[in-house]
């Protein structure tokens, strides 16, 4: 099997990885990688699960061909917040009961954060639109709306000071 | 499953590996069709092209009264673009409406027509828009317009085993112009269209000096409501010229029934509804 | 209403961290040492007998390690669902299920399976195994199941052709009497659709055998211990040397899985067993839409008679549910249809008389509500068209005939609460339900209108199941406190609830030094599972009475450490009070009584009674005219959950039930094309609704505490979509006069009513 070289930085590190080209980024992640936090929920860019960062848009990584992501800069739910200081998302999703199940969680989170980074201050429609795609059974994404609010004002609080 | 992926960085790079690799070789732009494509043999391409690195087609500019559109500009970035806002706001809309933001982040706006379903939001505005794709092999260069790049259901002229579209070029609307897009769909995101029709008009002195409307899918490409736009040319701007508009776009209208997405009595009853409100909407952004 | 420190307080949910920090495990995150991957091959036909099934060249492929099919695997008869371990006797449960059989009865049923050191090589060999069928008739039609023309699907049916198990019948005073008593009649037929949990973890299990033949499943089950009776059933090995366990997480259920995810556990078992390495199989977002329980659709009928001044009189209900190929809880929801049917109003004369039709759809089993959504669509139709009959506001109509604590009804409890007529007042204000009939101007092309349901539902499965709980609740050598018990937290916060039960009635409030350990058959004592919405009332009793165990064991000792009385302790925040002063810390008493050889373990057994939570569901909606699209523009619920234990738990449960309960009325449906074939089978055909589709939502909790819960608690998990669907559909018939009798309302439906 041809087998290629890939570099790119994840989680603020740099990887390099011998991989098969016709691998997505999910597989390398979760299967390769390990890194289980980016969830499978449909294989087909239909659900969000799998949502990461790839240079500061959020992605379906089910759907990203690993060799697209050479020079790339991921981040996946691994490499936001610590034990120590959680990402504000993170923070605000667990403080409003944004998490039931936990199974769209990193993708809702990833997705959210991508909003945060380029749009400090969203309206109600940007955080919507921004989690358009990441499909939630347990919430009906009333408490998650919430907390991405929740986590824009903590922010903008923050840097206010 | 492709063996190889390859992303040159230029445009002659890449028909130069599509022309060496005699037919193995596909374009992929974003992907988010492709791979499905592949997953379910549609398409069985040793060797993936990659063309989103190649800075020669990215972006989007102006050219005097033109508005490019590179082949790796993303929906998202379409919808954003306060050029495209500006200067041809139903493709905003219409890449607005496509699936989800995951997706639009990465798959592109000429993807979409080259993909060529009839619905494809952003290639039913290009129509509408008389918008033309500039097409690349390592022989030539042709321009042919969107709304002649069709060869059948789902079926493209373009060859992507040695042909790249590079860029789209959109006439810009001008003052006195505006455009609107109109979409029936059973939920906001993550949903093809029941419907979804794009009107450009151009007005003077309370007449429609000539109109485009597009709809779909109710034929194997868009579809051009062509006695829709016949009817609107030199009419006074009216609720009764609105509405005969609207209806006679069902002449040219022959949606299938969908076993998921309506029957044909649903959205021939519809379409007009949805021609109407676009053309109400186009007027008033042309009057501003 | 008394004040508690941790119950009633919407806490940091135990499980938050790892689940937003993406490191909680899954059972789609397991990888085990040699573990293999299985895939399995479906059925393309939705009824055919297997005449021929050559699997050579797929066990030749390099890299597969086992090929089953009904050839060469176990033959035991089973139901995948847990009805095999709680249908009480005399009723026997419907056993009817194969691993692998030589007949195929829908679209999906299970052909073979290949265990690969990968998955494209398993996959792969799915496509070399070669199959022969002998098409037979199909049917996917309910009624036309049980007429003459129809096969078969199973022959072992003696209540009548096709009908799995029994037909229920309920009954109540004289129908035929309360009838002639009426002076209005109302008959009507209403259809539901077939509609899917579409939970966001597929069906997944990982299973490795010991070479002492003991095994170990982690899987995706609602209900460790009756799944594990299960696998113990089909694989004939005791009960004991099977361990099933969520790892911990699971991803969402919603009903598919109360018993086996599937058919995951069995085939992941099967081929470990044939392989001797750990196995995982995982259904893809395909498989997981074809071949996993879907919610029952059907016929509804009810024909319901009233007196002038509007006093309900007479109620029959009818109903035949689309089983699908497979029984699975086929019997129980046809049952819960008619149970929960009969117990919303005070009617003195009532028959329910409905059953199951098998079909060569995929099965159809437990979904939220289990047959009471099904129920009360038709019923509370039937409300409102009587209501407009009498000329009667029809909130009034309801708050007429609810019934109240302690009036008669066909359940073989007591009702001993209800908060139903203040879940319909506050619920009505909030909506601003005096605008009903009043909200369009002729001419308006957008229209607008407001209407309401209500229902009932249960707090866990008895008397009509087997149910019943253990817990155990230990307290640690340090002072913090253990709980276990079999229940799973599939989101449904029950990890945090319980912990809040123990905490509470142990004393400790500090919720750091509370830990809970559920869903492993390994590590908790015999517990039924989540269904029913019973873990935070029924498991929760069976805590509470456990911490109260541990409790007053500490206590005891610490009244002969202290040589006090021991009526004069209590244990208040982590330390032992006499009276008011502060004697020892818990910590410092169990680290004496651990160095004097002694644990405090509480023990917690409960057959629950039941106790019926009460729900009122508001909608306004606006219908545009010109299309026939249905926009939900508000949706209220108001619920008695007796006590919310964690209130920001309980208001999620309540929003993504409603989320689901407007999906159902509106857009979602798996509809079958002529050859048995799903049409609606990924995510992006099936029209469950995203984060910009969602109404304004308001939840309103009411608590009149049941004396028999824990606290006062009551089940909540079902309750939220049970009457959604007929709020929806009585405010479309305000906003424009019709009245739908089938769901979903889609735009097409709406437009084809507005314009015939």
């Amino acid at each position: 099997m041809n087998k290629k070289n890939v570099k790119f930085t994840l989680n603020g590190k740099p990887v390099t990885l011998t991989v098969s080209p016709s691998a997505t980024l999910l597989d390398i992640i979760r299967d390769e990688l390990k890194l289980t936090g980016t969830k499978k929920g449909c294989g087909k860019g239909e659900c969000g699960a799998c949502t990461v960062i790839m240079d500061g848009i959020a992605v379906n990584s089910c759907l990203v061909p690993i060799m697209k992501v050479a020079g790339c800069h991921v981040e996946t739910i691994e490499g936001i917040g610590n034990k120590e200081k959680p990402h504000p998302v993170q923070e605000a999703f667990m403080d409003l009961g944004a998490i039931q199940c936990g199974f769209c969680t990193p993708g809702m989170i990833m997705s959210s954060k991508a909003l945060l980074d380029k749009t400090p201050d969203p309206n109600r429609e940007q955080i919507r639109e921004a989690i358009s795609g990441n499909i939630c059974r347990c919430t009906g994404y009333v408490k998650i709306e919430a907390a991405v609010q929740a986590a824009a004002d903590k922010v903008k609080e923050e840097n206010s000071k | 499953m492709y063996i190889d992926y390859l992303t040159p960085e230029s445009v002659t790079d890449a028909l130069q590996i599509l022309q060496q690799q005699k037919g193995k070789a596909r374009i992929i732009a974003g992907g988010t069709d492709l791979l499905l494509d592949i997953e379910s043999k549609k398409h069985n391409p040793e060797i993936l092209v990659d063309i989103t690195r190649i800075p020669e087609i990215k972006g989007i500019r102006t050219e005097g009264n033109f508005l490019i559109i590179g082949a790796g500009v993303t929906h998202n970035e379409a919808a954003k673009s306060p050029l495209v806002n500006e200067k041809a706001q139903v493709l905003a809309e219409a890449s607005r409406s496509v699936g989800s933001l995951q997706i639009r982040n990465t798959a592109t706006v000429v993807g979409n027509v080259v993909n060529a379903q009839p619905a494809a939001d952003s290639a039913v505005a290009l129509v509408a828009l008389g918008a033309t794709a500039v097409i690349a092999s390592s022989d030539s260069t042709r321009e042919v317009p969107v709304e002649e790049l069709y060869a059948g259901v789902g079926k493209t002229k373009v060859n992507s085993n040695n042909e790249i579209v590079t860029n789209i070029i959109i006439p810009a609307l001008q003052p006195g112009e505006g455009s609107a897009f109109t979409r029936l769909a059973q939920r906001k995101a993550l949903a093809l269209p029941m419907l979804n029709v794009a009107v450009v008009v151009s007005i003077a002195e309370d007449k429609f000096q000539q109109a485009r409307i597009v709809m779909a899918p109710v034929g194997p490409q868009p579809v051009r409501a062509s006695d829709s736009e016949e009817l609107l040319k030199g009419a006074a701007i009216n609720e009764e010229t609105i509405q005969k508009a609207a209806e006679a776009a069902l002449n040219h209208a022959n949606p299938r029934n969908s076993t998921l997405r309506g029957s044909a009595e649903y959205r021939c009853a519809t379409l007009k509804v949805l021609v109407k409100r676009a053309l109400e909407t186009a007027v008033a952004r042309a009057r501003n | 209403m008394k004040e508690y420190k941790v119950i009633g307080k919407s806490i940091r949910r135990l499980d938050a961290w790892e689940k937003s920090a993406g490191t909680g495990t899954f059972t789609t995150d397991i990888y085990l040492p040699g573990m293999l991957f299985g895939k399995v091959l479906r059925s393309p036909y939705p009824h055919a007998r297997i005449k021929k099934i050559d699997t050579t060249k797929a066990e030749q492929l390099p890299g597969v390690e086992a090929v089953l099919c009904y050839k060469n695997s176990t033959r035991v008869i089973f139901n995948t669902s847990a009805t095999m371990t709680t249908t009480v006797p005399p009723m026997k449960p419907v056993l009817d299920q194969y691993i692998f059989d030589n007949v195929v009865r829908y679209v999906g049923d299970e052909v073979a399976a290949v265990a690969a050191v990968n998955e494209k090589i398993a996959v792969q060999a799915l496509e070399l195994i070669e199959v022969e069928y002998e098409p037979l008739s199909a049917v996917y039609d309910a009624k036309q199941a049980m007429t003459s023309d129809a096969l078969e699907i199973h022959s072992d049916c003696p209540a009548g052709k096709n009908i799995p198990g029994e037909i229920i019948h309920l009954e109540m005073g004289n129908l035929e009497q309360g009838f002639n008593e009426s002076d209005l009649i109302f008959e009507e037929e209403f259809k539901l659709p077939i509609v899917k949990q579409v939970q966001m973890e597929t069906q997944a299990a990982v299973a490795q055998v010991s070479i002492d033949g003991s095994i170990t499943v982690y899987s995706t089950t609602q209900t460790p211990h009756p799944s594990a009776q299960i696998l113990a059933h089909i694989f004939q090995l005791p009960v004991s040397k099977v361990r099933v366990l969520n790892p911990p997480y699971l991803g969402g259920g919603f009903g598919v899985r109360i018993g086996l995810s599937g058919k995951a556990e069995a085939i992941a078992t099967e081929l470990a067993m044939k392989t001797g390495k750990p196995v995982k199989v995982v259904y893809d977002r395909k498989e997981d839409f074809i071949a996993s329980d879907t919610r029952h659709g059907g016929y509804v009928t009810v024909k319901l008679g009233l007196k002038n001044d509007g006093v309900f009189h007479a109620l029959e209900l009818k109903a035949n549910l689309n089983t699908g190929a497979y029984c699975s809880f086929g019997v129980e929801a046809a049952g819960v249809l008619g149970a929960m049917g009969l117990s919303v109003y005070r009617i003195p004369h009532q028959v329910y008389h409905g059953h199951s039709t098998y079909t060569n759809c995929t099965p159809a089993g437990a979904m939220r509500g289990f047959g009471n959504p099904q129920a009360m669509f038709p019923i509370e139709s039937v409300v409102d068209m009587a209501a407009e009959r009498l000329g009667m506001d029809a909130k009034e109509l309801r708050l007429k005939n609810i019934i109240k604590p302690g009036d008669k009804w066909v359940l073989p409890y007591p009702c001993k609460s209800s908060g139903l007529p203040e879940c319909i007042e506050k619920g009505a204000r909030e909506i601003g339900w005096n605008n009903r009939g009043k909200l369009n101007k002729p001419g308006d092309k957008i229209r607008r209108g407001i209407g309401m349901g209500v229902g009932t539902h249960v707090s866990n499965s008895w008397p009509f199941c087997v149910d019943f709980s253990n817990a155990l609740v230990t307290i640690k050598s340090d002072g913090t406190i253990k709980v276990a018990s079999g229940v799973v937290d599939m989101g449904t916060g029950t990890k945090t609830s319980l912990a809040q039960i123990a905490a509470e009635t142990v004393g400790v409030y500090d919720m750091s030094k509370v830990s809970v350990t559920l869903a492993d058959t390994e590590s908790t004592p015999f517990e039924i599972g989540s269904h029913a919405s019973r873990s935070c009332y029924t498991a929760g009793q069976a805590v509470y009475l456990a911490a109260q165990d541990a409790r007053s064991q500490v206590l005891e000792y610490a009244a002969d450490y202290l040589k006090e009385r021991m009526e004069y302790l209590d244990i208040k925040d982590g330390v032992i009070y006499s009276g008011n002063e502060a004697r020892i810390s818990l910590a410092e008493l169990t680290e004496y009584a651990h160095l004097h050889n002694k644990q405090f373990l509480g023990v917690g057994k409960v057959v629950p009674s039941n106790a019926p939570p009460w729900e009122a569901h508001f909608a306004e909606v606006e219908v545009d005219t010109e299309t026939g699209q249905v926009r939900v523009i508000k949706l209220v619920a108001a619920h008695d959950v007796g006590k919310a234990i964690h209130p920001v738990i309980v208001e999620g449960q309540l929003e993504g039930g409603l989320v689901q309960g407007m999906g159902y009325a509106l857009s979602e449906e798996i509809r079958y094309n002529d050859k048995g074939k799903q049409l609606h089978d990924g995510i992006h055909k099936y029209m469950l609704p995203t984060a910009e589709d969602i109404p304004e939502i308001k939840v309103i909790l009411v608590e009149p505490h049941d004396p028999s819960g824990p606290y006062g608690a009551k089940g909540v998990g079902e309750t939220s979509l049970v009457p959604t669907a007929p709020a929806i559909t009585n405010a479309i018939y305000d906003a424009i006069g019709i009245r739908f009798k089938e769901i979903p309302v889609t735009e097409e439906k709406v437009f084809k009513a507005l314009y015939k």
